[in-house]
């Protein structure tokens, strides 16, 4: 265990890929451990590199099927057709217009980009304070904010259904609004354990010589931390975008009985409960949202690792 | 002058120390409020209200302790309960031990490394609703895995795997087996990066074999990383809900077969409207979740944070 932590946690997986992510920009997830040179070796390479393939192919072809569905018409699909004949875009066209889904990804789009802003700035000011400032009660706060990943989302369904229609004191009714989402998901308690973990490793010399030259708190925090945390901002961005994308429990319960601010998930829903066997249609949305998502993962993949080895905590 | 100058300083130094411990409030203060209004209050508030019959008009009347007895005899929240822990003991293993199957292969000094786990990982990545809609496909009476059974024995095949009962919810465990293994993959390999080169390095002087240095070595050590991915695994599959809602339309169905304790839950709340019982159902799964963490807690002995 580094010295940076400033405390005692045990050598858990997220613990470990926190603090390689802040020394190093990357979790590397795993050395592998030295050859161990043996006269069969080759042929035990090559049955790996076969399994491996095999099990990557296995992992693949849902996603290959779910694609060339899409491209097929709805009489293609009752026999079994590799590849459709006369792949055509004619179900992305029903999708997202005729079933509304070109307005259910900008539903998805703009949450997800309202949510992760306000946990990129609540996060890192948090992380922030909780790695340098000192306060009374500063880690006894800390302590409870890693707490809450301990109660669960359906403990909280009746409690926070309640008051979000029918906010006491002011007595707003946010169900079936953007409002009730965003209220909820202010900032995510992993992303804040992520920023402060990477805060701590970042040497304080350049704080003093921001402070040498009269800059206040926020002045540091903005100036000085923030570029200095660019890699820990990815891995919250990343985190936090794919896992508002892909939400479903909430916008279930807090979109209730608004279509018009449906996100992907509950518009497959809906589509799959009303042409239950539409199946080029169903899987160009199924693709419409795998897609962006695909394309973040495939850029900044290392990202990805490192956010959810290091503070996913999302079964 | 000087003595001036220091006392000023001195002065300052303390206005500075109250200045920051007022700055770190304000920065947390957010965060903070939000935990207590939309974590801590509706602990608390479940809690107490799981006494009550309560509507959505608020209190009906106070039943003690009946909501949880209503539980106990409640034959749906058995089945939803039965269930959720036999999903719960057949996921759990099945993701630990193709998620460090995963793992160690990828860890081995090999090309395409970052190729492997990539692509190991990638259904993890999709989105719950989006892959279960593919799922229901190639799962469909006329899928493609059909297709290929029936390719196989020579007849057509057209078995419903979520439409029968029988096959429902084992075709759930089957689809959130294959997307989550890779997370545990990830925290695996996480783990494994925590066992000093050395170690492995003196098995090999000492001759050991590849299967004995996994078992006699690399298995052991990884207990921090087993304890980990028990506890998320566990409190990841006692939760399963999305897939559950998709494939039956909420209802749980066919025959209740996937009906889990999240989904009654949900149903008996927004559908029902019965927050009372609903939130006793909710405090009924944290003590289960609480318990069961306590326990692997126990059978791994190690403290646990994050």
């Amino acid at each position: 265990m580094t010295e940076t932590t400033g405390e005692r946690l045990p050598p858990v997986p997220a613990v470990v890929a926190a603090e390689q992510f802040a020394r190093e920009g990357e979790v590397a997830v795993g050395t592998p451990p030295p050859e161990i040179p043996g006269r069969k070796g080759r042929l035990r390479r090559l049955i790996v590199y076969a399994i491996l393939f095999c099990v990557a192919l296995l992992f693949f072809i849902p996603f290959f099927w779910d694609v060339t569905t899409s491209l097929k018409t709805l009489p293609e699909t009752a026999g079994f057709h590799l590849w459709p004949k006369h792949p055509s875009f004619k179900a992305y066209d029903n999708a997202l217009t005729t079933f509304n889904f070109k307005r259910y990804f900008a539903n998805s789009f703009f949450i997800a980009t309202v949510v992760t802003l306000m946990n990129l700035f609540l996060s890192s000011l948090g992380g922030y304070a909780f790695a340098r400032l000192r306060f009374p009660g500063r880690e006894v706060l800390f302590f409870f904010v890693l707490a809450t990943l301990m109660i669960p989302n359906e403990l909280r369904l009746v409690p926070v259904f309640q008051m979000l229609t029918d906010m006491p004191l002011v007595h707003w009714h946010l169900i079936g609004t953007y409002q009730s989402y965003f209220i909820i998901n202010l900032v995510g308690a992993a992303n804040l354990f992520l920023m402060r973990q990477y805060f701590l490793t970042i040497p304080k010399d350049y704080e003093e010589a921001a402070k040498l030259d009269g800059a206040g708190y926020f002045k540091t925090y903005w100036r000085v931390m923030l570029p200095l945390a660019g890699p820990a901002l990815a891995a919250v961005t990343i985190l936090t975008f794919q896992g508002t994308w892909n939400d479903f429990f909430w916008p279930l319960i807090v979109f209730l009985g608004n279509e018009d601010i449906f996100t992907l998930p509950l518009g497959i829903l809906k589509f799959k409960s009303e042409f239950n066997t539409q199946w080029p249609e169903l899987m160009a949305a199924s693709v419409i949202a795998i897609l962006p998502i695909t394309i973040l993962y495939v850029f900044f993949q290392r990202y990805f690792v490192a956010g959810v080895t290091a503070a996913g905590v999302k079964g | 002058m000087a003595a001036i100058a220091k006392r000023q300083r001195g002065k300052t130094l303390e206005s500075e120390g109250l200045k920051e411990a007022l700055v770190g409030f304000g920065f947390i203060a957010l965060p903070i409020v939000s935990f207590l209004i939309f974590f801590i209050y509706p602990l608390g508030y479940a809690a107490y209200i799981s006494f009550f019959d309560w509507g959505p008009l608020g209190r009906v009347a106070n039943v003690g302790l009946g909501n949880y007895r209503e539980a106990y005899h409640d034959f749906l929240f058995h089945k939803a309960l039965k269930n959720t822990l036999l999903y719960t003991a057949v996921v759990v293993p099945s993701q630990m031990a193709l998620g460090l199957t995963l793992a160690v292969t990828v860890n081995q000094a090999l090309r395409f490394r970052t190729f492997f786990r990539a692509a190991f990982y990638f259904p993890a990545v999709a989105g719950s609703i989006a892959i279960t809609a593919v799922a229901t496909y190639i799962l469909a009476s006329d899928g493609l895995l059909n297709s290929a059974v029936g390719a196989i024995r020579g007849t057509p095949y057209t078995h419903s795997w979520f439409g029968e009962s029988s096959t429902a919810l084992w075709s759930i465990m089957g689809l959130n087996i294959w997307t989550t293994s890779g997370t545990m993959m990830l925290f695996y390999l996480a783990s494994l990066q925590s066992i000093p080169t050395e170690v492995y390095e003196a098995a090999a002087i000492d001759g050991a074999r590849t299967w004995r240095t996994f078992w006699r070595i690399t298995f052991p050590l990884l207990k921090p990383g087993h304890f980990f991915v028990a506890v998320v695994s566990v409190i990841g599959s006692l939760q399963v809900f999305d897939q559950a809602f998709f494939v039956s339309g909420g209802g749980g169905g066919p025959n209740y077969s996937t009906m889990t304790i999240v989904l009654y839950l949900y149903n008996t709340a927004i559908t029902g409207t019965r927050f009372g019982y609903a939130a006793a159902i909710g405090i009924i799964l944290f003590a289960i979740i609480f318990t069961l963490t306590f326990v692997q807690r126990m059978l791994f002995g190690r403290a646990e944070v994050a």
